[in-house]
């Protein structure tokens, strides 16, 4: 099986089947090209319903639940820790894990303008050359909610909401009466009958949309479309100005691959790394590095996380609940409130006091960590009915903020990262008019230091007009490379305030579509 | 009883060991609650008595030991219906003194009580990985805590297939929480196994069906004792916390 797929020619092939590769794949096929999805993790089980599990370390299990194997080693602010980052690599990528929250950007996050200037001069894509591919993807992800009170732009494709909880309606309640513009969030689930929701773990049927069911399972339906699951890409091959082939790795075996089109979807770690692990003479800086930009501008979201007691007796999470009231404040780049659709279950409020101790002196006393275990049953006891909500704000791109190349064949990810000034003083503005919003509510933040949201990497591939300070072309190809292509989070030049998704499959069916107009043009 | 899962009912029981005592009570109990059922076994006599003329009772010959015989009976099983309940019950109780065990006799235990055990589970996932939902039910003993003389074989086989317990528990649980995978301890039955003034293998039978087509992921990991379930050891934190929490937890019950 695997050999007639190497040995053929393929129209594209896309490396990765996250939201990005699922979705650009599913639109080539779709259009009758003949597509090869290449994905580093397994197919696994389609019933599975396995959460994204920090606690599991053995490689080969990892492996086998389609979570990235290795650790990430993140040196920040000259500070280094090595974890299990919230990553998958199977079927799907991250997002067969992920919450399904599709909110769409602000015009200002892409656009240049006085009353609200862009630290980039603006995407080389205007919102509004953008916002009908959002809509679009809004419509594949079959997303539902309301409509963003405080937005003076159109929403299209959103399906009406499934009734709020007795909680998130009391909640929107207060809320409404605090001067807030509270909606209901933008949910990529399908709301089957017996929907479970599936935030945080594999949705066994066709319900959560995510790169495997709105993207690789539909393309391989069209007939189209093939996939080789357990195959590691190791090197682009070319010769300065295209793309040639693809060595790949598969049971033990390499593999060589060839495709009019290589579409990059391994996320804004993974495609880097694969870009910067393929230096040759062809490319002595590694693919597409002419810029020496390849994975820098690193970006994450902040997660400033809080809790609220509305009062009443739900004790189910919030989890349909955003507002963006905060998103710009005193000419500031914020972001916007979403709930974090999980419980203030003892596993998560624990997981924060371990931090808090960590961070604090009782961390160097050996055992003191593992104490925290029972004041943090009692927290949870204590926490009782309170709902958790997160606040994602905006972070921007530095060139000193990277991820590294590999180092051999390792899975480990290695990032530096330096949380600047002005994020911290936009993170004290953030804290304050969280603060402030919430006036009158009994509420605690579980957040002391600022907590980067590994995953929401981007930036590391950004697109820009100008080949000197930007990997990619306003179209998503390659500067100088005519048949490579990127539709992950990498393409983003600035990370938004909101969650990555409808940002990364609405710029995959851009690309897909600048894909199918190009034919074999600059191809051969 | 209200407990029986219908999704359970619905497909079809594959139980080992079923041509005689305990395997034998419980594939007629659960053809009593009106599932159809797979009765395994070596002896293709004792299972027509196991079935005893019920339609919904299936025997099929097969040797758990022996992996291509176990096999094609999952074949069979497979022209029945979807699997939907596997009871691992089959196993091999030798009293032997260890002069008298060769390290042959000792392995075909093992390959009884722990490898059919195995086999028959990793055969039953096939079937219920792809519709992520099943019940996995293991008939367990207390032997390896204190082992008997004269049972080597069958304390060490046994103690080992209570880790495979756990070990599966390790491997599915977080993948597939609705296959649910639990130990049951039917207790000292007076079947050709036990002992002579033991419980008759039918009282202990409708404890065993009624576990095995409860299905709540909750019981994943959890051992019962007869009809009721033994708590798991607590550690000394545990119990404080328990003690601060105000935590108590009623034992589940069967009867």
């Amino acid at each position: 099986m695997s050999h007639e797929i190497a040995q053929r020619h393929w129209d594209v092939i896309v490396i990765g089947t996250g939201i990005g590769g699922g979705t650009a794949g599913r639109a080539l096929a779709e259009a009758g090209l003949k597509v090869l999805f290449v994905e580093k993790g397994p197919a696994g089980h389609r019933a599975e319903q396995t959460p994204l599990s920090p606690g599991i370390f053995v490689p080969e299990a990892r492996v086998a639940r389609g979570f990235w194997p290795g650790q990430m080693r993140a040196n920040v602010d000259g500070r280094a820790t090595r974890f299990f980052a919230p990553l998958g690599a199977g079927v799907g990528g991250s997002s067969v894990f992920y919450a399904a929250t599709l909110e769409r950007p602000e015009p200002h996050d892409l656009d240049h303008s006085a009353a609200r200037p862009h630290p980039t001069g603006g995407w080389p894509v205007s919102w509004a050359e953008f916002a009908p591919w959002l809509d679009r993807a809004q419509a594949l992800y079959r997303v539902c909610g309301t409509p963003d009170p405080l937005s003076d732009t159109p929403c299209p494709n959103l399906a009406p909401p499934p009734p709020l909880s007795r909680g998130d309606a009391r909640l929107t309640e207060q809320f409404r009466a605090a001067g807030l513009h509270p909606y209901a969030l933008h949910s990529a689930i399908a709301h089957l009958p017996g929907c479970k929701d599936c935030l945080g773990f594999k949705c066994p049927r066709a319900c959560k949309m995510d790169g495997r069911s709105a993207g690789v399972e539909p393309a391989l339906a069209t007939g189209n479309a093939a996939l080789l699951d357990r195959c590691t890409v190791t090197r682009l091959l070319g010769d300065g100005m295209r793309i040639t082939g693809i060595e790949a790795r598969r049971a033990g075996e390499m593999l060589s691959l060839t495709a009019d089109h290589v579409v990059l979807a391994g996320g804004a770690f993974g495609s880097p790394r694969l870009c910067l692990a393929s230096a040759t003479e062809s490319f002595p800086r590694g693919v597409a590095n002419a810029s020496g930009l390849v994975g820098r501008g690193l970006m994450f979201h902040l997660n400033e996380m809080f809790a609220i007691w509305p009062g009443g007796d739900d004790p189910s999470p919030s989890k349909a609940v955003g507002l963006r009231d905060l998103y710009w404040r005193e000419g500031q780049r914020l972001g916007m409130v979403q709930a974090m659709g999980v419980a203030a279950s003892y596993g998560e409020i624990a997981w924060y006091l371990r931090g808090l101790v960590e961070n604090s002196a009782l961390g160097r006393i050996p055992g003191a960590v593992g104490l925290t275990r029972i004041p943090a049953a009692l927290a949870a006891k204590l926490l009782g009915t309170a709902k958790i909500f997160v606040g994602l704000l905006e972070d921007l791109p530095y060139d000193d903020n990277r991820v590294l190349p590999p180092e051999g064949d390792s899975d480990e990810i290695a990032v530096d990262y330096r949380i600047h000034d002005e994020l911290r003083a936009r993170r004290r503005l953030f804290r304050r008019e969280i603060g402030r919003a919430l006036r009158g509510q009994r509420k605690m933040f579980l957040t002391r230091r600022p907590e980067l949201n590994f995953g929401h990497p981007s930036g590391t591939m950004r697109f820009g007009d100008d080949p000197a300070r930007a990997v990619l072309r306003g179209d998503g190809r390659a500067h100088g490379i005519a048949n490579l292509w990127e539709a992950d989070a990498g393409f983003f030049p600035t990370s938004m305030g909101v969650n990555p998704s409808l940002s990364i499959a609405a710029q995959a069916l851009r690309v897909a579509d600048a894909i199918i107009r190009e034919g074999t043009n600059g191809a051969r | 009883m209200a407990r029986d899962d219908d999704r359970v009912k619905s497909g079809v029981a594959l139980v080992t060991g079923a041509g005689r005592g305990l395997g034998r009570a419980l594939a007629r109990e659960l053809a009593a609650r009106g599932m159809l059922v797979a009765a395994l076994g070596r002896d293709a006599t004792s299972l027509t008595e196991t079935a005893n003329g019920s339609d919904r009772i299936t025997p099929i010959t097969a040797d758990v030991s022996d992996f291509n015989s176990l096999r094609s009976a999952f074949e069979q099983v497979d022209a029945l219906g979807p699997l939907t309940l596997l009871i691992n019950n089959a196993a091999l109780y030798p009293r032997r003194d260890l002069f008298d065990e060769t390290p042959e006799s000792f392995m075909q235990t093992v390959d009884v009580n722990l490898g059919g055990n195995f086999a028959a589970t990793r055969l039953a996932l096939d079937q219920m990985a792809g519709t992520g939902f099943g019940r996995i039910l293991n008939v367990a003993t207390f032997a390896d805590l204190h082992p008997l003389p004269a049972s080597a074989a069958y304390s060490v086989s046994k103690g080992a297939a209570r880790i495979l317990t756990r070990a599966l528990v390790a491997d599915l649980a977080d993948r597939f929480p609705d296959i649910v995978i639990s130990d049951w301890m039917p207790g000292m039955l007076a079947t050709r196994m036990g002992i002579p003034d033991g419980l008759a293998p039918e009282q202990s039978a409708t404890w065993g069906a009624e576990l095995a087509l409860w299905h709540d992921p909750a019981l994943t990991g959890t051992t019962f004792e007869q009809a009721v379930e033994i708590p798991p050891p607590r550690g000394l934190k545990a119990r404080i916390k328990d003690r601060l929490l105000g935590r108590h937890t009623p034992l589940r019950r069967l009867d």
